[in-house]
């Protein structure tokens, strides 16, 4: 390999003179393809408490299997996958982190499909419900599922919240209703922030995406998402309707609706444990805001007694509960046999026993060791999630990125700031939508 | 480790040696020819891997992305000809015609802020003593050394805006707090494109400093007998500034000009990570960007980069042109 490639950089240089020192500069690298008979490689961009736990049991498999496995952590593999494919020079397995991404690797050639690697039978039943469903790309199955986030969740300052009795929402309108009761006590009910630099607006299309499941269904979700159900059907129109009750009412968010847009998404949290009473006490947001980054230090630390979480409530009670969710997929880019194997290893529960217990990892595997998340509140979302009708994936990640990271984000983002109004947003998304 | 080592020294070696023999083959082949053709042929051959560089590097990839502006899904297997679609679809939408003014915006107003202010401070520290002037110079040259993406942070800070009645963070709204007013959303506030002139003031900021250095320079190359020629004459500081100094380093106000000129028709960072566009603060750099790298459309990625190079251009030739007259008049 070392060989082959110093050629091929010879060659070019001979061409470039002088511009060897530059060519030398990208020169040698890491990774490389299994095939060769290496160690397989595996790439992610996870934490690295997560990337560390999954390592250890991951060696210890691989010893028992026969094979060698090196897990290295990147940043930002979802971009660098690709320069990466163009290069020649891809990882044997690489956790991506969207549905979006694994399709657009599969496009390019650089992905092997799972259903004959995977006993895909025995996956649907111990996973969580729809996980593979996430990882399909034309109907084959391209991305396992290994560690997931949950984002249909409501926070609430848990001491608060039950001094005052509030009771817990089991639908959408009983929401509505609780937020009102907050307001009518004086109070502020949402936190709603989502300035987030380059990335602004993600956190108001998480919401449409909750919404229009839970309006219209698993089905009608994944229709969305696959742009089968324009961005003006009324289910949409329905979902945003309720969004923009929360958002823009007079009153129900903490600052009022230039404070939506203009402040950062990191700061919800923060004025729900505001000394004598919460500025304000429900914020929906993922799993992932459960960390110090987020949430006060003193609040962090007494997580249990301070913060109180639920899944966000389906349209109706006990009807059909869809959680939307996010997480990495391990994708297969090598077709040797260790690469397999290491897949197979992959898609384990035991894979993250160590992980879970030192970060914010879930296991999608229902019958993974409750027992081994650090804390309440983490058990209590995993929860939300075994226990949903679906777990469906973020769908702004599933949209083309010019839709689900470009128009969604950025018309919802001018919605929300007053600079259009909502029927318009949802024209201008359907409209960017791209033709082929 | 070691591995990579030799692999770049290797490649350092090759390339060298690999340039030697080049150059010694081009030799050898000139000395083979007549006498005549020897001395008429020898430098072109010597200046002919410098084109070829110029060539692939430069022509190549500009005649590729004039094709590819043409083009719809560039490197999938899809890749198509549309024609002039990728022109039209960007030209009559109304978030690129915004882009396009906020673009026109910043063309207009930073390159020349930039020069007058740079040009200011740089006659005003003149009349400093030394230790002033260099305390001065380095002040405001000092952020022209920060990364664009670390500027944005700072600035970050300077806009950062929190609900009224939470603690403010930022520096401008903790002043306004101070004073006893509401907190300004100061990126979210398009009304008159005001959030994209917050956005520039940035630009000014790191850009002061550049155009400072070279119009010091350029003012202390003014020969000192001018100027006392013109004070003995008769002629006021103003005077001695605008009409002796100013004409004298013309060719450097230029050539800041068109420098900060064309930094300013590409500017991208400061608005991707401050905004990303949002607010009606895009600019043609960041939306560049979003078609090539975001929505994965090279086609439009490449019209819009063409569109650019035919902007530049013209700027590019008046540049060449100016240098050329002043170094025919040196």
């Amino acid at each position: 390999m070392l060989q082959r490639r110093t050629r091929r950089k010879m060659a070019a240089t001979a061409v470039a003179g002088a511009l060897a020192l530059t060519a030398a500069a990208c020169g040698g690298d890491d990774g490389g393809s299994g095939d060769d008979g290496g160690p397989v490689t595996i790439w992610m961009s996870l934490d690295q408490s997560v990337v560390d736990g999954i390592d250890k049991q991951m060696q210890i498999a691989a010893e028992e299997a026969g094979i060698e496995v090196n897990i290295e952590r990147v940043d930002g593999i979802d971009k660098l996958i690709k320069t990466k494919i163009q290069a020649g020079d891809t990882p044997d397995i690489a956790l991506l982190p969207q549905p979006g991404v694994v399709a657009s690797v599969v496009e390019l050639g650089a992905a092997f499909p799972l259903d004959d690697v995977l006993d895909t039978d025995a996956l649907e039943s111990s996973m969580v419900a729809g996980a593979l469903d996430a990882g399909m790309v034309d109907d084959q199955l391209y991305g396992l599922l290994t560690s997931m986030n949950v984002k249909s969740l409501i926070f609430y300052p848990k001491k608060a919240f039950e001094e005052a009795g509030y009771p817990q929402p089991e639908s959408l309108d009983e929401l509505t209703e609780l937020a009102d009761q907050i307001k009518s006590d004086g109070g502020t009910p949402w936190c709603l922030t989502m300035e987030s630099g380059d990335a602004t607006g993600w956190v108001a299309t998480d919401w449409m995406e909750d919404l229009v499941m839970r309006y219209g269904g698993a089905d009608a979700y994944n229709d969305w998402v696959s742009h089968d159900l324009p961005f003006t059907d009324p289910v949409v129109k329905e979902a945003a309707a309720y969004f923009e009750n929360v958002a823009l009412t007079e009153g129900n968010v903490l600052g009022g609706q230039q404070a939506i847009t203009a402040t950062p998404f990191t700061e919800a949290a923060r004025p729900m444990f505001d000394e004598g009473e919460p500025g304000c006490w429900l914020l929906k947001q993922g799993s992932f805001f459960v960390g110090p980054d987020f949430l006060p230090e003193d609040v962090f630390a007494n997580l249990d007694e301070e913060l109180g979480v639920m899944g966000f409530p389906p349209a109706e009670a006990g009807g059909e509960n869809p959680v939307l969710g996010g997480g990495d997929l391990a994708v297969l880019m090598s077709e040797s046999e260790d690469a397999k194997t290491a897949m197979n290893l992959l898609a384990t529960a035991d894979i993250g026993k160590d992980a879970a217990p030192v970060s914010s990892f879930i296991s999608p595997f229902k019958d993974f060791d409750a027992s081994l998340y650090p804390s309440e509140t983490t058990r209590t979302i995993a929860n939300v999630a075994y226990d949903s009708t679906a777990f469906l994936f973020d769908g702004s990640d599933s949209m083309p990125a010019e839709v689900g990271a470009g128009s969604f984000w950025k018309e919802m983002t001018a919605w929300l700031n007053g600079d259009t109004d909502i029927d318009t947003a949802l024209q201008n998304i359907d409209d960017s939508w791209p033709s082929s | 480790m070691l591995e990579k080592t030799l692999t770049a020294l290797i490649t350092v070696l090759a390339g060298i040696g690999a340039a030697l023999i080049l150059y010694w083959v081009l030799n050898k082949i000139s000395e083979l020819l007549p006498e005549k053709y020897e001395e008429r042929l020898k430098p072109w051959f010597y200046i002919l891997p410098a084109y070829a560089a110029i060539a692939i590097f430069v022509i190549y990839p500009a005649v590729q992305t004039f094709i590819y502006s043409f083009k719809t899904k560039v490197g999938f297997p899809a890749e198509t000809w549309t024609g002039i679609d990728n022109y039209t679809t960007l030209l009559s939408s109304d978030a690129f015609r915004q882009t396009l003014l906020n673009t026109f915006l910043w063309i207009l107003f930073v390159p020349v802020t930039v020069v007058v202010l740079g040009l200011l401070v740089a006659l005003l520290a003149d009349r400093l003593a030394t230790r002033g002037e260099n305390a001065v110079k380095t002040l405001i040259f000092m952020p022209m050394a920060i990364s664009m993406v670390g500027a944005a942070t700072v600035w970050g800070l300077v806009y950062d805006y929190r609900p009224p009645g939470r603690p403010q963070v930022g520096l401008l709204n903790g002043i306004v707090d101070a004073l006893g007013g509401d907190p300004i959303a100061w990126l979210q506030e398009n009304t008159l494109h005001f959030n994209s002139f917050l956005l520039m003031v940035m630009l000014l900021w790191m850009n002061v400093g550049f155009a400072m250095v070279l119009l010091s320079a350029a003012v202390k190359g003014v020969p000192t007998e001018t100027l006392e020629a013109a004070r003995i004459d008769g002629a006021g500081e103003r005077q001695v500034y605008l009409r002796v100094v100013l004409p004298q380093i013309k060719g450097s106000i230029i050539t800041v000009f068109i420098t900060v000129l064309i930094g300013v028709m590409k500017v991208f960072d400061i608005v991707f990570v401050m905004t990303n566009g949002n607010f009606n603060t895009n600019i043609v750099g960041n939306e560049f960007y979003l078609q090539f790298f975001n929505n994965n459309n090279q086609g439009a990625a490449a019209a819009i980069a063409v569109m650019l190079m035919l902007a530049v251009i013209p700027i590019m030739i008046y540049q060449v042109r100016t240098f050329r007259a002043e170094e025919a008049g040196r």
